[in-house]
């Protein structure tokens, strides 16, 4: 007996795929039902590796599914209830073709829904696997909380988008999570870190709504991502309160009393307007302690036993304990132009005090002429009153301290200044073999001082002369300009409040420099073993080589072509310095030369 | 049976034991007979003609009268007929018993669904005029109320969040159904109505792309709203890049498709086409140009026959001579070769290696590149294509340096959708517009109104006046 025939494509990668209307065929969904619950369960398309025969032969490209996936649907309770629906959808439609409202409006009162909590747990079964996938939810409800209410999308959901998004605001200012910022014209970009993952999601600018065309992006779809999203930060947001002992859904603390301005009337409302003003604390669960300090990091003994690895980490911890408490005990004001809300989440971030114009948003704290206020934000280039007791600066100076995780010297912040250029925090560190300018790395690191600038002043008196002469020179045309004049006068003035703001911070520094002279001043016994440097040196080269002898082969090329790589990047930064060097070089030979031949000219006309 | 039997003791003790010794046949006869009576009626009272019937026909059957002749009812009336009769599953349902209620002035219940008659509707607004509906209709209002604002606060739940998903042994977490969370229904009666939280069927790995590529990828330093020059100019390089790689695109698209015919105006068309039309058809003739004309009148044929000329020995052996040579020399040549090749070895083999090496790099150079391809490719999901990520484009005029006056030209809802269709989450699709069906009007052909009727009418009209 001659064995059946085996049909085509009933193994191997033709039974693996499946069309997207066989699909729609096996499960007995309209497409609209088939996407709608694909999306909840996050079951995607695929591409296979060998189209035509995913295809079973046919030609052209079809949207492919794979049948376990498939299957997997098949087991999904909500596909009656999917079902169920639209039995109750041709019951209304019924109703309305029957003119009779009255059921009509019964039945769409009592229209069911679909609870989809059960997805949310069997897609991200712990906590964390929730946190990695938060990016995409984060930018589409912060998105979506800005829209008005749209045809294809259900009413309450802009509006539960924007609940959600202003509770996990407040479950990142309670968990002080927030690490960097970026402005661009896109939107704002956040990073928090939340339970050691990383989340970086955008907020739309605010503008006001402006109308999306109709043919560039599916609503339909897009709305029933939103859903499972909401869903999702919901849950997120109850477990992130619940680990910061705060109290879901959130309520304020009973220090803030409604009765002081009873505007409103509904309670509901007024709570959750003070609460989306987002400059008050949340109420925490009775009993937990307020003040949780973290432990200070363990060092575990690892296998491979970086010393300076561990020291970085340890680095890293320190600044972002530092960060955490940046604003901690000052006092912001917000003035109107600035855009409210980012600027309260950031500094409230930090532990940051804020408040704004009674007139501009409810729930303002203080008034503008609180005399503590220690910053005032503004956007403007000059204000009629302004107070002595704080600094005018704007709110690019809020964004680049966060950045650099430190309070910035706010001189180039100042009100009217042309701001330095707003850099993005997202840059890869690890490439750090790029050449820098000076004025940049002065720009990163406060503690660099570019070399050529102390030079010119040791380097010969005569040039030293001569650059105050030019200087006074300009103070003498800038004369001419009287407000300009004011205007710098005033920042000299600020400038020398902040120094003695800064003179406190680099005091420390200069008695340490002194006891160390000191020390080195004092006698001291006799070390008996010498250590040659040089010899030192040499032996640790050495060592180092042979430890580069040790290198697998499997690994010799890959080791090889990094150090020529090192090699490599290193020559080109050298010789971008040294082009640098030349240029300012020449340029101040040039300079001296035309200062010169100036005073020869002069010295000829006045003789 | 009067036999007499031997009398014997028996006990008895217990009203088992009584029931078992004593003859009690004929008080349950009585008692029988009395509840068929119940059931079917006394006999005495019944009419002689229920129970009797005067048989006039015989043993005949009974024969159809001619004259009636009995239309067979159409199925669809045979439905309706049926629908009358009680079905046959529910005869069961139905009191047999002759047995009378015992209760003589039960309440009438109507069944669910029926129609509310017109006495009854009466009564009621009687009733109501009178005051005495009033606290119930209050009641059914307030009922109605509690029943919707129940149902609204069951479908807000679903924004409530009052659950910790991932908190581990609650009992809404293990999958028990809200309606057995209850103290008194026992933890096995819960668990046994639990879904198995191992799935029969575990969720299939999500595709790669899916899982791989960044949601939200960090931006080019460029697209800060204050950028610093460098950075912008960098971006600007790379917006600059990619436009000139979608120009290049476009030309050759143009080049490869319109540019390749070669444009005609109409009237050379026009004189093509006449003399396509016209190949082969006889021409008037014209002396001028018969090329025959001018020669002498012989035959000529088009193509001459083929001579099969034979070589002779001579010119065959030179050949067979020539051939012979030819190969000796090749043979020559080729021995000649495999000396000098025993020399030239070591050449030989470094170019071999080189040849090799370059291969293996070429190679290994090959599959990093394609590596890199398959990175960054996007996937093909349907038959439209994948939006290539476009860089952001900041122009430089609109950079204003502060957050006042910030404009954006990116949609960001857009960008969402089309990074979902670029991760493989979504198929890339065009929207289809609906078009909006255009209704062409038309009156009836018997109902158009035209001017002369409009004239008629009035004229009608205003004779009858």
């Amino acid at each position: 007996m001659v064995s059946k025939k085996k049909k085509k494509y009933s193994s191997g990668e033709g039974a693996q795929f499946m069309t997207r209307k066989a699909a729609l065929k096996k499960l007995q969904l309209s497409l609209k039902d088939f996407r709608r619950i694909c999306i909840l369960k996050g079951i995607y398309p695929r591409e296979p590796r060998n189209r035509k025969r995913a295809q079973k032969g046919a030609g052209g490209i079809k949207t492919l599914y794979h049948t376990k996936d498939i299957k997997f649907l098949l087991h999904e309770p909500i596909i009656w209830k999917l079902r169920e629906l639209k039995v109750y959808q041709q019951k209304i439609r019924r109703a309305r073709a029957m003119r009779e409202y009255k059921t009509m409006k019964k039945y769409l009162r009592d229209h069911p829904q679909i609870n989809i909590d059960h997805i949310v747990k069997e897609r991200y079964p712990t906590f964390v696997d929730a946190l990695r996938d938060l990016d995409d939810c984060l930018t589409l409800c912060f998105l979506f909380s800005t829209f008005p209410s749209l045809k294809k999308v259900p009413r309450d959901q802009s509006m539960l988008c924007r609940r959600l998004t202003v509770e996990f605001m407040h479950a990142v200012i309670a968990a002080k999570a927030l690490r960097k910022v970026f402005v661009s014209i896109k939107g704002y970009y956040y990073q928090v870190e939340l339970e050691g993952q990383t989340i970086t999601w955008i907020v739309p600018h605010h503008f006001s709504f402006q109308p999306q065309s109709k043919d560039e992006v599916d609503f339909k779809i897009m709305s029933t991502f939103v859903d499972f999203y909401t869903m999702m930060l919901g849950f997120v947001n109850f477990k992130l309160y619940h680990s910061l002992n705060l109290v879901y859904p959130p309520k304020l603390t009973s220090a803030f009393s409604a009765d002081t301005d009873k505007d409103l009337i509904d309670e509901h409302v007024y709570v959750a307007e003070r609460i989306a003003a987002m400059n008050m604390s949340l109420s925490r669960v009775e009993g937990a302690n307020d003040a949780e300090e973290l432990p200070e990091m363990d060092i575990f003994n690892t296998e491979d036993e970086d010393p300076q690895k561990l020291e970085e980490a340890k680095l890293e911890a320190e600044k972002v304990k530092k960060l955490k408490t940046m604003f901690k005990g000052l006092k912001f004001f917000i003035n109107r132009e600035v855009p409210r809300e980012p600027l309260v989440f950031i500094i409230r971030c930090f532990g940051g005090e804020v408040s704004w114009d009674r007139d501009h948003f409810v729930g303002a704290t203080f008034d503008e002429s609180d005399e503590s206020i220690a910053y005032h934000i503004v956007d403007r280039p000059s204000m009629d009153k302004q107070y002595l007791s704080r600094y005018y600066v704007q709110p690019q100076w809020v964004f680049d301290s966060v950045n650099a995780r430190t309070l910035l010297p706010i001189n180039q912040y100042l009100m009217g200044a042309v701001l330095p250029p707003h850099l993005s925090p997202f840059v890869d560190k690890t490439k750090d073999q790029v050449y820098i300018p000076p004025e940049e790395r002065a720009l990163n690191d406060p503690d660099f001082k570019p070399l050529d600038g102390n030079e010119s002043g040791t380097d010969i008196e005569e040039a030293s002369d001569e650059d105050k002469d030019d200087e006074e020179e300009a103070d003498s045309e800038e004369d001419g300009d009287a407000e300009a004049a004011l205007a710098k006068q005033y920042q000299q003035e600020v400038e020398e409040d902040s120094d003695s703001d800064e003179d406190d911070s680099v005091d420390p520094e200069k008695k340490k420099l002194a006891k160390e002279k000191k020390k080195a001043m004092a006698v001291t016994t006799g070390v008996p073993h010498k250590e040659h440097p040089y010899q030192k040196e040499i032996e640790d080269k050495q060592a180092f080589r042979l430890r580069e002898k040790l290198v697998r082969k499997k690994h010799r090329n890959l080791y090889k072509s990094m150090k020529a790589g090192q090699e490599k990047r290193k020559k080109e930064i050298w010789l971008l310095r040294k082009k640098r060097r030349l240029h300012d070089e020449k340029v101040k030979e040039d300079k001296k030369a035309e200062k010169r031949k100036q005073k020869v000219q002069a010295l000829e006309a006045s003789a | 049976m009067s036999v007499v039997k031997k009398k014997k003791r028996v006990s008895k003790k217990n009203k088992k034991a009584w029931g078992k010794y004593s003859d009690i046949r004929d008080v349950e006869e009585f008692l029988e007979d009395q509840r068929l009576e119940e059931r079917l009626g006394k006999f005495e009272t019944k009419p002689d003609s229920e129970l009797f019937v005067v048989d006039t026909g015989g043993d005949k059957a009974p024969e159809k009268k001619e004259g009636e002749d009995v239309k067979p009812l159409s199925r669809k009336l045979q439905k309706r007929a049926k629908l009358k009769e009680v079905p046959k599953c529910f005869e069961v349902l139905l009191p047999t018993s002759k047995v009378q209620d015992p209760n003589a002035k039960r309440n009438k219940v109507n069944p669910i669904g029926s129609k509310p008659t017109a006495l009854s509707k009466l009564t009621r607004q009687r009733q109501a005029k009178k005051g005495a509906l009033e606290k119930k209709l209050v009641e059914a209002k307030k009922n109605r109320k509690m029943a919707i604002d129940k149902k609204r606060k069951e479908k807000k739940v679903r924004q409530n969040f009052n659950l910790d998903l991932w908190g581990g042994d609650s009992p809404e977490v293990k999958g028990i159904p809200a309606t057995l969370v209850d103290e008194f229904i026992s933890p096995e009666a819960q668990l046994h109505n639990v879904l198995p939280t191992q799935r029969l069927r575990p969720k299939p790995p999500l595709a790669k792309t899916v899982v791989t590529r960044a949601a939200v990828e960090t931006p080019h330093p460029g697209v800060s709203y204050n950028p610093s020059y460098k950075e912008h100019q960098e971006l600007l390089q790379q917006v600059g890049a990619h436009e000139e790689k979608m120009m290049k695109k476009e030309a050759h698209l143009m080049r490869v498709t319109t540019g390749m015919f070669r444009r005609i105006t109409q009237q050379e068309k026009e004189n093509q086409w006449r003399e396509e039309m016209s190949a082969g058809l006889p021409q008037p003739h014209n002396p001028a140009d018969d090329p025959e004309s001018d020669t002498d009148n012989e035959y000529k044929a088009i193509n001459p026959p083929v001579k099969n000329k034979k070589k002779d020995h001579k010119a065959r052996r030179k050949q067979k001579e020539q051939l012979a040579e030819k190969e000796r020399l090749k043979r020559e040549k080729i021995d000649k070769k495999k000396i000098t090749d025993i020399y030239k070895l070591r050449q030989l083999r470094s170019s071999l290696r080189t040849r090799e090496q370059k291969q293996s790099e070429e190679r290994s150079k090959r599959a990093e590149k394609r590596a890199a391809a398959e990175a960054t490719a996007l996937p093909t999901l349907s038959a439209h294509k994948t939006p290539v990520k476009e860089p952001d484009f900041v122009d430089p005029k609109q950079l204003s340096g502060d957050l006042r006056n910030i404009k954006s030209t990116t949609n960001l809802l857009r960008d969402r959708f089309e990074s979902l269709q670029r991760r493989g989450a979504l198929a890339a699709s065009k929207i289809m517009m609906k078009k909006k069906r255009k209704l062409k009007s038309y009156f009836k052909p018997g109902h158009k109104v035209t001017e002369k009727d409009i004239e008629k009418y009035v004229t009608r009209s205003a004779g009858k006046k």
